[in-house]
């Protein structure tokens, strides 16, 4: 299957199912919603780039772009980053349980910053065993598993295990539920694979730079729809050049932003680790970026309607704001692109 | 015929040993020396490359065309100095022109023997370009032309002119313009260099009074130009966002050559960072750009949204590299954080018209805004 086609089939799958009263009411009952997961977990899409020899469908990587792009564009809430991206890249029987039940997986990943790690915690592996606290965990209460990044180590616990506390965490992002979670003294063995952290990482901040896009994406269309039709001094504002002129623009980044996306994935299959990390963070900072301020033009352009939780474009925009930072913002990760620009091999010097 | 891949070698190796002139500052030596380069180039096979034979050109295609200027680039070399022949006049005379026209103007315009200037821009015809008022009146076998152009490049070195002109002021604006290919030492033509904030003065003002011009020199019929205008102005807007993204690559790895190794500032990894995402959304944007120029689609609202991109992206990076340059930029011949302020204060000002020639950045929403968004006209 083509990589857009699992595009296509996900964005008709939730348009059918997803969009309109059923999001409105999910958005209004918070970010976690069991048979919703489950029912993603039954249709495939957990299983999407599980190689085939591990009963999955085998694709790349890069073909989960243009679904998280629809994830976006669809405003899907829930654990779909951690249930899609870990049993892709890890392989473990109790990992691959999230393929068949939806059940989370939660990363305790206290490197999903540099600016704010103070803030976050941190974890150590000292002899085996586990300690510290990540103060801000995607899905860690609902999680059947909890992969702990330590350095450069990944661990699998179980969050019963001795030692684990899990603390809820009120949420202002409506599409994730939030915990802190505390390791004390927690048995645990490093899965060996020196590049899975950095791999991780990578992929997280892409497969979140196409959400991001398809975010705003969405709100775009929403504005394009609703200035086509809205009417004041009796014709459709639309026709106004000061609002056709920030549309526009709108589409200007958001399509610089989907282009962005679409030739890293294109790239991604076939990079080295330290060349996918900066193309990631090149992504990911942009997606940051655009994604934010096109919802807010969006907000603009609808008016007052535009600031209610009734237009869907308030929720899109808090959305954006969350993932924003969430495995760096531009700032951040403009600073350690240039950082590698200066020390290292010009990566753009591949031909 | 040749792989891209042998081309690209062939051309890197020529490159290599061809000593390309520095660009002297000083006007008129710099078009000396750029047409002498004009001349090299061609004598080597290197201009007119995707041009068929029979006008004089290498017969080979768009992407040879591509890999010559990013090689050519690469190699700090400058461009040949009859862009706007070889670009925009050049490709409407072989294929609008009469066979006398191809074979008298084509092979003189691409040796450089012949420099074209474009007149198309008037003082009160700019973003409304159909509105211009330059008149040419029938008088036997000649037109004679009057009127005023602005904004035209070499005007005052320039052996030709492509001229648009109203040869019919009672139809509807874009049905009375002609498309005139005028001799600039015919009597009457003046044109006269303006300064421009850059320090450059290539941009000229061209003044036509009572200027006779045969009308075997009109390129296609007489009241058709605006259809040969547009073709021009769409032709042009691939290959030039092209050639800007491997300017705009070269800059940006110049620019980290001469940071590199100086004491390193936050502020300076976050402007080579943004200069970087930049340039990757540039790239990303410009694969779609070269397959369509690469199969010919023609003009399409899309090119505008190419040009908003370009303008974003070269406007961003060139005042971040700039902006490196602090309070020294206005003392000339400083080099803050190792930069040269002279380069990076001149790129940084030519890129503010970026979004105003070629179509300003107004135009280009407003037809995004309709033709791409589909939102209903003003």
């Amino acid at each position: 299957m083509a990589d857009d086609e699992y595009g296509a089939a996900v964005d008709e799958y939730l348009t059918r199912a997803y969009d309109g009263d059923r999001l409105r009411e999910l958005l209004d009952a918070g970010a976690w919603h069991p048979e919703l997961a489950a029912e993603l977990a039954g249709l495939g899409w957990y299983s999407l780039a599980v190689p085939e020899d591990r009963g999955g469908l085998g694709a790349p990587l890069s073909a989960l772009g243009a679904v998280f792009v629809q994830f976006g564009r669809h405003l899907v809430v829930g654990p779909q980053l951690e249930n899609v991206l870990v049993p892709a890249l890890l392989a473990d029987e109790r990992v691959a349980a999230v393929v068949e039940t939806g059940v989370p997986v939660a990363v305790v990943d206290h490197g999903v910053t540099e600016e704010w790690a103070e803030d976050l915690g941190s974890v150590t592996l000292t002899s085996g065993r586990l300690s510290g606290t990540v103060h801000a965990v995607r899905f860690a209460r609902q999680a059947s598993l909890l992969v702990v990044i330590a350095g450069a180590a990944v661990c699998l616990v179980d969050p019963a295990a001795p030692g684990v506390r899990i603390d809820e965490l009120d949420s202002a992002d409506p599409g994730t539920e939030f915990a802190r979670v505390v390791l004390d003294e927690v048995p645990a063995d490093p899965i060996p694979d020196d590049d899975l952290v950095a791999r991780l990482r990578s992929w997280a901040m892409l497969l979140l730079a196409c959400e991001l896009s398809g975010l705003a994406h969405r709100s775009l269309e929403h504005t394009v729809e609703h200035i086509g039709r809205r009417e004041q001094f009796g014709r459709p504002v639309g026709s106004f050049q000061a609002l056709q002129h920030i549309a526009a623009d709108m589409h200007m980044r958001w399509t610089g932003l989907h282009n962005l996306c679409l030739a890293t994935l294109a790239d991604a299959d076939e990079a080295s680790v330290s060349e996918l990390a900066i193309m990631a963070a090149t992504a990911k900072a942009h997606a940051a970026e655009v994604a934010v301020s096109v919802c807010e033009d969006a907000i603009q352009l609808h008016g007052g309607m535009g600031f209610t939780t009734e237009s869907v474009v308030s929720r899109h925009y808090t959305r954006a704001l969350a993932l924003r930072a969430w495995y760096g913002d531009q700032t951040e990760l403009r600073r350690r692109i240039g950082a590698s620009l200066l020390h290292e091999t010009d990566p753009r010097r591949t031909t | 015929m040749e792989s891209l891949d042998a081309f690209r070698a062939r051309a890197r190796a020529w490159l290599a040993e061809a000593e390309p002139p520095e660009v002297p500052l000083d006007l008129d030596s710099r078009f000396t020396v750029l047409r002498r380069w004009q001349k090299t180039l061609f004598e080597a096979g290197w201009v007119g490359i995707a041009w068929s034979r029979e006008a004089g050109g290498q017969g080979l295609t768009h992407s040879h065309q591509l890999v010559f200027v990013e090689e050519l680039v690469r190699a700090r070399a400058p461009q040949p100095i009859g862009l706007i022949g070889l670009e925009v006049v050049g490709p409407s005379i072989d294929r609008y022109g009469s066979d006398r026209q191809r074979t008298e103007l084509l092979p003189r315009l691409l040796a450089g023997d012949d420099i074209w200037c474009q007149g198309f821009s008037e003082p009160e015809a700019g973003s409304d370009l159909a509105s211009l008022r330059t008149r040419a009146v029938a008088d036997g076998d000649d037109l004679v032309v009057s009127g005023q152009k602005i904004w035209t490049s070499w005007a005052h070195v320039a052996q030709w002119c492509a001229l648009l002109v109203r040869t019919d002021p009672s139809v509807r604006k874009q049905a009375g313009i002609s498309y005139l290919l005028v001799d600039m030492s015919s009597p009457g033509v003046t044109a006269r260099p303006i300064r421009q904030m850059t320090g450059d003065g290539e941009f000229c003002e061209v003044f036509l009074d009572q200027v006779r011009v045969p009308r075997r020199n009109l390129l296609g019929a007489e009241n058709e130009g605006w259809a040969i205008a547009t073709h021009t102005l769409g032709s042009e807007r691939a290959g030039a966002t092209l050639r800007r993204r491997v300017e705009l690559e070269v800059a940006v790895d110049d620019a980290i050559s001469e940071l590199r190794g100086r004491p390193e500032t936050p502020r300076v990894r976050a402007a080579l960072g943004r200069c970087h995402v930049a340039m990757r959304v540039l790239d990303a944007q410009t694969r779609r750009t070269t397959a369509r120029l690469v199969a010919g689609t023609g003009p399409t609202p899309l090119d505008s949204v190419d040009k908003l991109v370009l303008n974003d992206v070269e406007q961003t990076v060139l005042a971040e590299i700039a902006g490196l340059l602090g309070p020294l930029r206005a003392v000339l011949g400083s080099h803050p954080h190792g930069l040269r302020s002279q380069r990076w204060v001149h790129e940084h000002l030519y890129s503010r018209a970026a979004s105003i020639y070629g179509g300003s950045a107004q135009i280009q929403r407003t037809i995004v805004a309709e033709r791409l968004l589909g939102l209903p006209r003003g």
